[in-house]
């Protein structure tokens, strides 16, 4: 017997805490006044000797709680013989079902090698798990062979990428609780991929043997679309040509020729043949993506040609939509702004806005509410009419982008957005000319796109007091540039500086058209997530302000894998499936996604078999040593047993509470 | 229906004595059914021949005028003329193991037994407060103000010194010269034949003594928490004790008391009620009244 933690014994000292309460320490009596002792009798000598035998009794049992609580602490432990352990051994038998045991006929094999095993273990406890993205359990330890082959026949193939890292922490934690040897029999294709970054994390517990059962040792040729460039949206009826781009990579193979095929709804479109590279990948180009409006199910699809045939398609959704308004409200005589805002938009925006040009005077029957977001470019004096409908557009949800330009410096107050005017800087007048970016807030999109604007020069800007709104740009001379705001339920983003390129030549530089295009993406609330994802990624379903709204998830089956309760309050979801999701978000906007395979799944190589070897922790021994069982000392495994002697704490806790009660509790009247 | 009876808690948290007496007496008063000796009453008992010294006022005017005698006209509950309280003021009566301690209850219930007195029969009622002497002395009289006269005489009581009934009982004799009912208030802490002994005497006169045992619950049965030492309210003196003691033999001794007290009492002609100080007081009281009412 040993103890894992032996210094908790240094705790003995506190047996002296007791010894002291019950021994040294000397009764307080308390004098308590009666009308008359007429009728009392001096009891002194018998009552101390009845407390102090009563006493005795209670220490005794105060010190074996102290006692044991300081062994178990100490946490001891047995050494067994593994021999005797075997007969309590679970054999845990892992079937691989990731996305790569589709290739020929992978799983199967699998599955067979696994009732095999099953065959020869004879009345052991056994357990089924599958492993695909995650270990799943498919049985409890159970005895009954029929019903652990029928797990075994269950399984089915998944769409999940395999991380053995991922593996070996399951059982890990399978191990804390089960203290009896565990012999793992792994049963894959032992992809090379599927290993974990590092080594250490595939770590096994002591207790626990691996044993890999490899369904194929060689690797076989496998091609594959590997990825697909295609946008998520395409704006308007006469909107440009859509470009799709596809990377066909091959695994393992000769220098071959493949056909690629862009299918749209089911229909082929187009087909192109590409000359892919022994062992290489090719791109292939689909110039121009014919989508009706509304959502369109696209893949990349290239001929059959391998054993692998599940990863030689790839799934996007392409969204057709009528493009959104957004209006543009600029002084009288002001023609810049509308001229680099409109060229900017067309350029890059996929033509997702149509952009309406006014100036101030014409802005008073317009209905805000019609369009996406409102920019409001270089304003002097903003009508109060126009100020107060504005205002009503933001706090409903509305948008608007506010450049101040030169003109704001004689009013005292941004209109709308409400921030104090300091003071104007012109940079005109100093040394250099101009003021650069000092620094930017990287996570915002309009921002990040535009990679902080390096080398826009900055002539003339406004110093403002931020108040309570975010500052997410700021010049060297820490001047906040780009401000965002949230009134109501609407949001107000503000350039200190213009939009024309009298105050600074962001519009000359290439990062203006980035940064207007996603300020209004982000303004209209349409930067839509892609159209194509990978399996086991995560999707957000709402936002921090959209609680409580029913959100709607429909998998490729066809089923809603959310329940009700889900539906109303899950901030993300998982997609474990390869196909088309469609998604109705807690914001009402519609969404479908193609949903893809992990690409690694579709490399087929295979973990060396030294590898291998050093995974199942004996470096090729395991042969020998099943071969001659005997010739080596048996080997022995320390068993803890902490929590039967916290279960005797428990007992002896109990049992000084019930005496100590009994003897210094409060004295019941009797009736 | 069921009488609701108020708490000795409830008549503590009620300031003056008199309204106390009032919620006391009006209270049982109204439950009660008419009772022969207390409780004012009209009904006509007897006429008796006026003497010389006898009040006018109770003269029969009526008959006078027909006959030319003069006599006087005697009521109900006029049968006792005179009510005097002795109360013990002794440290004893201190002693207390919930809100109302034995003095508290002893005003109440002396105040109360004023109040009915007084308000009830119209009788000349007094007070004497004593402990090992006469404390303070108020003469029974039914003059105007003497409710709260004696009402006064019981918020000074206060609870000092040791009782001791023989030195004071001369004192007593002196002052009982009248006939009339002599209700001694005590915790009577002393061997019940000296008690007796000692009271014996007020009767001769030809009173009626009742002796009112006030007692707390704790000196029947006494709580205690392990081997404690007690101390003597009156001596100081201390004594360490067991529970054991306590729950058997204490109580054992204090029933036996009890009992002698009351035989011996009881022997000697007198009126003996025990009053414990967690009883309802106007329950008590009803109750004592009864008992009384149905002796006579």
């Amino acid at each position: 017997m040993g103890f894992f933690s032996p210094w908790f014994f240094a705790a003995l000292a506190g047996v002296a805490l007791p010894l002291y309460l019950h021994l040294l320490k000397r009764q307080t009596r308390t004098p308590k006044q009666v009308s008359s002792l007429m009728f009392f009798e001096s009891r002194t000598q018998s009552s101390t000797r009845h407390r102090r035998l009563h006493y005795l009794l209670l220490l005794s049992l105060r010190l074996l709680l102290l006692l044991l609580l300081i062994f178990a602490f100490a946490n001891p432990f047995i050494n067994r013989n593994s021999a005797t352990l075997a007969s309590g051994r679970l054999v845990l038998l892992v079937i691989d079902n990731s996305f790569s045991m589709r290739a020929g006929n992978r799983l199967e094999d699998a599955k067979a090698a696994a009732i095999r095993v099953l065959g020869s273990k004879g009345a052991a406890r056994a357990q089924v798990a599958a492993f695909g993205s995650q270990l799943r359990y498919v049985t409890q330890p159970i005895e009954d062979q029929a019903a652990l082959r029928a797990a075994v026949q269950s399984i089915e193939p998944s769409d999940g990428h395999g991380n053995f890292g991922e593996l070996a922490r399951a059982i890990r934690a399978l191990a804390e609780t089960v203290h009896t040897p565990i012999e793992l029999h792994l049963f894959s294709d032992m992809q090379r991929s599927e290993l974990a970054g590092n080594f250490t994390d595939m770590a096994l517990p002591n207790n626990v043997k691996l044993t890999a059962h490899a369904v194929t040792t060689k690797p076989e040729p496998n091609w594959t679309v590997e990825s697909v460039d295609a946008p998520g949206q395409v704006w308007g009826k006469d909107a440009k040509p859509v470009r799709v781009q596809a990377v066909i990579a091959g695994y393992n193979t000769p220098a071959a020729q493949r056909t690629a095929s862009l299918v749209v709804n089911g229909k082929t479109t187009a087909t192109k043949a590409v000359q892919i590279p022994a062992n290489g990948k090719a791109t292939v180009d689909f110039p121009a993506l014919e989508v009706p409006y509304g959502f369109s199910r696209c893949e990349i699809k290239i001929d059959d040609a391998d054993g692998f045939p599940a990863d030689d398609l790839r799934r996007f959704a392409v969204q057709r939509s009528d493009p959104q308004k957004a209006l543009l409200i600029h002084n009288y005589g002001d023609n810049r702004s509308p001229l680099y805002i409109g060229a900017a938009l067309s350029a890059a925006a996929q033509s997702a806005f149509v952009l309406e040009s006014i100036n101030v005077n014409e802005a008073a029957d317009r209905q805000p509410s019609n369009y996406a977001f409102i920019i409001l470019s270089d304003v002097n004096s903003v009508p109060s009419l126009l100020e107060n409908s504005l205002t009503g557009y933001i706090r409903s949800g509305g948008s608007l982008f506010i450049a101040a330009g030169t003109s704001a410096g004689a009013r005292t107050q941004i209109p709308i957005f409400g921030s104090r005017i300091i003071e104007t800087r012109d940079y005109s007048r100093i040394p250099d000319r101009f003021m650069s970016v000092g620094s930017a807030d990287s996570s915002y999109p309009a921002v990040a796109k535009a990679e902080g604007w390096p080398g826009v020069k900055f002539f003339y800007a406004l110093n403002v007091d931020p108040g309570d709104a975010r500052v997410i740009a700021r010049l060297a001379d820490q001047t906040p540039l780009l401000l965002e705001k949230r009134i109501g339920e609407g949001r107000v983003v503000l350039l200190t500086s213009g939009l024309d390129n009298l105050t600074n030549d962001f519009p000359l530089h290439p990062a203006f058209v980035p940064f207007i295009e996603q300020t209004a993406r982000y303004l209209a609330g349409s930067d839509r997530q892609g159209g194509a994802q990978a399996v086991d990624a995560y999707l957000e379903l709402r936002n921090a302000r959209e609680q409580g709204q029913a959100v709607e998830v429909t998998d490729p089956e066809g089923k809603r894998p959310l329940t009700l309760g889900e539906a109303a309050s899950a901030q993300s979801f998982q997609l474990t499936e390869a196909g088309y999701y469609q998604l109705r978000l807690a914001n009402g906007r519609q969404n479908m996604i193609g949903v893809n395979a992990d690409p690694k799944e579709s490399n087929l190589d295979v973990i060396p078999d030294d590898v291998l070897a050093l995974w199942q922790g004996n470096g090729g021994q395991s042969s020998q040593e099943a071969a001659a069982p005997g010739s080596t000392a048996p080997r022995k495994t320390p068993e803890s047993f902490w929590w039967y002697v916290m279960l005797l704490v428990l007992a002896s806790a109990m049992a000084e509470s019930v005496l100590a009660s009994r003897y210094l509790g409060t004295q019941r009247e009797e009736t | 229906m069921e009488q609701r009876f108020l708490s000795p808690a409830v008549l503590a948290s009620i300031s003056g004595l008199e309204l106390i007496a009032k919620t006391v007496v009006d209270g049982f008063v109204a439950g009660l059914h008419r009772s022969p000796d207390f409780g004012f009453s009209q009904e006509f008992a007897e006429y008796q021949m006026y003497n010389p010294g006898d009040d006018l006022r109770h003269v029969d005017w009526n008959v006078y005028a027909r006959s030319e005698r003069l006599y006087l006209k005697r009521f109900r509950g006029e049968t006792n003329s005179m009510l005097t309280i002795l109360l013990d003021a002794s440290n004893s009566m201190q002693f207390g193991s919930h809100q109302v301690n034995k003095m508290d209850y002893a005003r109440y219930l002396a105040a109360s037994l004023f109040y009915l007195a007084i308000h009830g029969q119209r009788d000349a009622a007094g007070l004497i407060t004593f402990d090992d002497e006469i404390r303070n002395y108020i003469r029974p009289s039914t003059r105007q103000g003497q409710l709260h006269r004696l009402l006064a005489g019981l918020e000074q009581a206060e609870a000092r010194a040791r009782t001791d009934f023989s030195k004071p009982m001369r004192y007593f004799q002196e002052f009982l010269k009248r006939r009339g009912m002599v209700l001694i208030v005590s915790d009577f802490w002393e061997s019940p034949d000296s008690v007796v002994r000692t009271i014996e005497p007020l009767r001769y006169h030809g009173n009626e003594v009742v002796l009112f045992h006030v007692l707390d619950p704790e000196d029947v049965k006494p709580k205690l928490n392990g081997p404690q030492i007690l101390v003597d309210l009156e001596t100081q003196s201390q004594l360490e004790v067991t529970p054991d003691y306590s729950k058997k033999e204490y109580r054992e001794k204090i029933e036996a008391h009890l009992a002698d007290l009351r035989d011996r009492v009881q022997a000697a002609g007198m009126g003996y009620y025990l009053l414990m100080t967690d009883r309802p007081l106007d329950a008590a009281l009803r109750e004592y009244l009864s008992l009384r009412g149905g002796r006579k």
